[in-house]
């Protein structure tokens, strides 16, 4: 069992990376200037969505990667120790741009959809949301 | 790595935007290194591998996507003018702030995929020439901003419906929010998931196009 499950693990990360570099060769033979990895995950959307591939051949790596996407953030963010300089100058001038863009952006995200969803139902999503 | 688990360890124990196992983790190894004197330049090859994942990482997104293909076209047109006008009022307004203050011409760039998911912000940067390391840095402060502030912001709006809920958080505090925004409940993550998906979708493929118009 735990050896069916690493295999099936390994199957489906290897595919997720095959996808990924289908992604970043398209972006390559057209020379896009769009990720390649969002490409990548385009394809596999539209792949699911037309029945080529199945949800459960990538489910589980895909749902672990997913949960631990932050986990990414690690090598890059401790390349920080590179950038006191520019934070003891402009760290609290960047720590108020950032602060306030992110407010105005959900208020803007959230304020829109919640006017579009009043208006179109006049009645707020609530649980019947999940029964969708 | 090891920093990761002890980091979701403590996370589990201590929940605060502060716990996040990103944060602390960061925290760690940047102590580590500094304690034990190894220059930045060692640890590099470490964070290549890690990198390495950060495609397949980004093609995954598409699952949560899928599962959410119902509840997103039934409201598509709420989640995609709200998306829009998350994304875009954000970025005009942390790019407007910063040219006011008389920032320079790469910080104005990286802040304007402070927003998306660090796999795909990474990438985006190397295409429109941002700092990697800055981008990361605006990147994961704006999660932590966005998920501390996100539900409190959304009571005084009175938006009470999951979905917009779900969605503002994800648009701008991608993974980080997302996290915050599923414990709220099952519904609020899931269109978070789906947010920031579909943010890092719309902000990957047009920013490339209409960014060297301004510079």
């Amino acid at each position: 069992m735990r050896a069916d499950k690493i295999i099936k693990f390994t199957l489906q990360i290897t595919g997720l990376i095959l996808i990924n570099k289908a992604g970043f060769y398209i972006v390559e033979l057209f020379e896009l200037r769009i990720p390649g990895n969002v490409l990548g995950m385009i394809l596999l959307f539209v792949l699911l969505w037309t029945r080529v591939v199945r949800l459960e051949w990538f489910e589980g790596a895909a749902d672990f990667l997913v949960r631990h996407l932050s986990f990414f953030f690690v090598p890059i963010s401790v390349g920080l120790m590179t950038l006191g300089g520019l934070i003891a100058e402009n760290g609290i001038q960047l720590a108020v741009i950032l602060f306030i863009s992110a407010i105005i952006g959900m208020v803007f995200a959230g304020g829109t959809s919640h006017m579009l969803i009043k208006r179109k139902g006049g009645k707020e999503t609530g649980n019947s949301a999940d029964d969708l | 790595m090891l920093a990761y688990f002890i980091a979701r360890k403590a996370a589990g124990k201590y929940p605060s935007p502060l716990t996040s196992p990103v944060f602390l983790s960061t925290v760690i190894v940047i102590a580590v290194l500094l304690l034990l004197n190894i220059p930045y330049k060692k640890y590099e090859p470490a964070s290549e591998i890690m990198t390495y994942f950060l495609g397949p990482a980004t093609v995954a997104l598409a699952v949560p996507l899928y599962r959410q293909r119902k509840v997103i076209s039934a409201y598509a047109v709420p989640a995609l003018t709200g998306l829009v006008a998350g994304i875009v009022s954000t970025i005009i307004s942390a790019v407007f702030i910063a040219y006011l203050l008389n920032l320079s011409d790469l910080i104005l760039v990286s802040l304007t995929i402070k927003s998306i998911t660090i796999p795909v912000a990474s990438e985006v940067a190397r295409i429109i020439g941002a700092d990697s390391i800055l981008v990361a840095a605006f990147v994961m402060i704006t999660g932590m901003l966005g998920a501390m502030t996100g539900p409190s912001l959304m009571n005084i709006m009175k938006i009470r419906d999951p979905f917009s809920r779900g969605l503002a958080i994800g648009t701008i505090a991608h993974g980080i929010g997302t996290a915050e925004a599923a414990r709220e409940g099952e519904l609020q993550g899931a269109v978070s998931g789906a947010a920031m998906g579909m943010a890092a979708i719309i902000t990957s493929l047009f920013l490339p196009l209409i960014l060297p118009v301004f510079l």
